[in-house]
């Protein structure tokens, strides 16, 4: 029996959202329209290039729809529930994702009762999310047929997530960088939260730094435009990662945000090697502090990125010490990747071998030096793999110089040798946070000039598209961590 | 056309938006990728070129041309502090400042030269005090005059400029301390004597929190070979006493002082001769 105009109410978030429901519920901008006992469904066709896929669970009362409205009802559900009180619905059969949804809902029905109606109270969750969706650990774990149906819908939402972030690309690009719009904090706001609905995480982590650039320099088009084509370039790869090579298949659904299981990481096969650790640089995104730990294998000559994070209070990852070397079984994740988990350590660090060590012919326990260019190349062969890199590890023997930067009209330093001169970042620019904490209250160039007093030192260095940063300095017998460090107000001590 | 050329007219255009303005002609490789892929709208090919263009960029990172390299501070032949030395004076400027000014001059009159990852903050730290901002430049050599040419921001300000005589006389002497007469009479006597003339007054509470003041001043001033037995009398304080707290505390000052001290012991005999700072 078909709903009546005081129980779609009822269920809307408010009178305005039926309102806004009412110019939608038009048959003829639908397809594929149809209602059983349990469920309504159809497509419907905006402005949008892809149709938004609408269904309700009119039994259990729950809602599903692929438009990036967080309001739950969103307003294409509510016209499908209008029109099926106006007898404008035709009875069918669900097909397809519909059915399964219809079919899972009915499912978890029969386990739980009456339960289904208390986890869905309007605004409760995101549009396309039902009781699948929860996050982990909240229930038990679900059934093997649960999990790959979750998984499935986990893929659809990303791809959707992807869809829509190519849409608003393509409006960036016609409306252009000039546009009022990219003023707006809504803008980047609701992008990034759709895209987290999305499970594209790292997508909305991006967006949310973008936004910092808007403006932010006298060559913010530059660097705001370059990144909306990477974006374009990761979201076209996530949408076609059927066809792409495996191991870049990999690489373009973990930087999308796919999660990989730290258990499935570490059952992988291992990288042993002698570990140097080469740098560190603590970054705050969003409300997680990062932590990178850049490890070079003495043997491989492959780096490695280890990551930690903190919230409030928290604290960060204090075993590896820069300076120091670890015999260790390193397991990548997925793909060409940089990103590793240490598993077992077959020896405690050790202190980096001295210089007059290394010339008695034991190995080294540093990054090896290299001239500008020769950093410059490595740091272009890891780009090839993975263009969207925004940070690149390398090595370098260089100095600090002092130059004219042509773009800004003004002085920045930089560190240079004789086959070139790469830009040092200047930390109170817009995408790095200045240094905090008590230990690194000292910016990276100052540091640099007192530890080298102008001539070459062997540097381990992090490429960023808008400048290097410094992280440790190699000195005779030590190395001195220069990396910017983690507000400690932040982060708990470890 | 080459790749830098394409991308400052993708950034122009980009300014514009495609709606008012179409994206540039694309030749080259860029171009045939572009042209071979399906684009319904020029949004969508500005859109791949943009992607396409900042990929070969960034694979081709390129240096910058070379600079000229800074002309270096002259060389100082004093031996740098060994790094527990280092690791101390920071534990210091955080927890025990009342000891900075006999670190820094122990390191100078010993012959040692100032780590160089220190320099920047002794010098920030002092921008308002001649006094040990002068000592900061002897102990760090050439190096801090040549770090404030180069970084203004570690410039002295209006306070902290240069020396005058009397000013210069106390380069090597510790400031005086706020110490009573009756505890005065402390310094001259042995380190197992203060220790226990503190401990007896921590215990049977005649010495109490509001002391604590003057007792860091006795420990930081006393003679250095007492203070092993300072932190011991005082660590020995029982703690279930009111006064096991301050007692711990100060005798934490004594072991930092003792160790302070061991850790500047003079250079070898190789660096000692060549490590003359009173002249500079």
């Amino acid at each position: 029996m078909a709903w009546s105009a005081e129980q779609i109410e009822s269920v809307a978030s408010s009178a305005a959202a039926v309102t806004a429901a009412h110019p939608v519920a038009t048959p003829s901008r639908w397809r594929d329209l149809g209602a059983d006992e349990r469920v309504l469904w159809g497509s419907f066709h905006g402005s949008g290039t892809e149709p938004y896929d609408t269904a309700v669970d009119h039994i259990g009362v729950g809602f599903r729809c692929t438009c990036p409205s967080r309001r739950v009802p969103c307003k294409h559900a509510l016209a499908l529930l209008i029109m099926w009180s106006r007898e404008q619905v035709p009875p069918g059969v669900p097909v397809g994702e519909t059915d399964r949804w219809a079919q899972r809902r009915a499912e978890r029905a029969s386990h739980h009762g009456d339960d289904e109606h208390d986890g869905h109270e309007p605004d409760a969750t995101p549009a396309t999310t039902d009781v699948d969706d929860d996050p982990p650990g909240r229930d038990d774990p679900p059934p093997v047929p649960d999990r790959d149906a979750a998984r499935n819908e986990r893929v659809e939402k990303m791809m959707e997530g992807l869809t829509e972030l190519d849409r608003w690309l393509d409006d960036r690009i016609r409306t252009g960088l000039a546009d009022p719009a990219l003023a707006r904090y809504s803008t980047w706001d609701d992008l990034a939260a759709r895209l987290v609905d999305a499970q594209a995480g790292s997508l909305a982590n991006r967006i949310r730094r973008l936004a910092g650039l808007v403006g932010a320099t006298p060559t913010w088009h530059d660097d705001v435009l370059a990144e909306l084509g990477l974006l374009h370039l990761l979201s076209q790869a996530g949408r076609r990662l059927g066809t792409l090579p495996a191991p870049l298949a990999d690489a373009v659904a973990t930087t999308v945000g796919w999660h990989v299981r730290r258990a499935d990481v570490l059952a992988g096969v291992p990288d042993t090697d002698r570990w140097v650790v080469a740098g560190r640089s603590d970054h705050r995104e969003d409300r997680i502090e990062v932590r990178r730990h850049w490890l070079r294998g003495e043997r491989s000559g492959r780096w490695a990125l280890v990551l930690s994070f903190a919230a409030y209070q928290q604290s960060l990852d204090d075993s590896l010490v820069v300076g120091t070397a670890i015999h260790a079984d390193l397991h990548r994740y997925p793909g060409p990747a940089l990103r590793a988990l240490v598993g077992t350590r077959h020896a405690e660090p050790a202190a980096t071998i001295f210089r007059e060590e290394a010339d008695a012919g034991l190995p080294i326990g540093q990054p090896p030096g290299q001239t500008i260019e020769d950093a410059s190349a490595e740091v272009g062969r890891m780009l090839v793999a993975e263009p969207w890199l925004d940070r690149v590890p390398t090595s370098v023997t260089a100095a600090v110089v002092h130059r004219r930067d042509h773009r800004t009209a003004g002085d920045t330093w930089s560190i240079g040798d004789h086959t070139g001169s790469l830009p040092i970042l200047d930390r109170r620019g817009p995408t790095e946070a200045a240094p905090r904490g008590a230990s690194s209250d000292v910016d990276p160039v100052t540091m640099l000039l007192a530890l080298s007093g102008g001539r070459p030192v062997d540097l381990t260095i992090e490429w960023t598209p808008h400048g290097i940063v410094p992280l440790a300095v190699h000195l005779d017998g030590r190395t001195i961590d220069i990396g910017p460090r983690a507000d400690s107000s932040f982060v708990g001590a470890a | 056309m080459t790749v830098d050329e394409l991308w400052s007219e993708l950034v122009t255009t980009s300014l514009l938006g495609t709606d008012r303005r179409d994206p540039p002609a694309l030749d080259g490789l860029i171009g045939e990728l572009v042209a071979d892929s399906v684009r319904p709208n020029p949004s969508a090919r500005m859109l791949t070129a943009v992607g396409a263009c900042v990929a070969v960029r960034r694979a081709g990172v390129q240096p910058a041309a070379p600079a000229d390299p800074l002309s270096p501070p002259a060389a100082d032949e004093r031996p740098e502090c060994v790094p527990a030395a280092s690791d101390r004076w920071r534990h210091l400027t955080s927890s025990w400042p009342v000891l900075e000014d006999e670190w820094m001059i122990t390191l100078i009159s010993r012959g040692w030269r100032l780590a160089p990852e220190l320099v920047p903050a002794a010098l920030r730290r002092h921008r308002r005090d001649r006094v040990r901002r002068a000592r900061v430049f002897v102990a760090a050599g050439p190096l801090a005059a040549w770090l404030v040419d180069h970084v203004p921001e570690l410039a002295a300000n209006a306070s902290g400029g240069s020396l005058t005589p009397t000013a210069r006389e106390q380069l090597g002497e510790l400031p005086e301390l706020p110490i009573p007469p009756e505890l005065t009479v402390l310094l001259d006597r042995s380190g197992a004597e203060i220790g226990g003339f503190i401990a007896v007054g921590v215990e049977d509470g005649s010495l109490a929190h509001a002391h604590r003041g003057v007792l860091v001043n006795v420990i930081a001033r006393c003679a250095p070979d007492g203070l092993a037995d300072i932190a011991d009398v005082l660590g020995a304080v029982d703690s279930r006493s009111s006064g096991h707290a301050l007692a711990s505390v100060l005798a934490d000052l004594a072991t930092t002082r003792r160790r302070m001290l061991d850790e500047l012991g003079r250079p070898d005999a190789a660096h000692a001769a060549s490590a003359s700072v009173t002249g500079r």
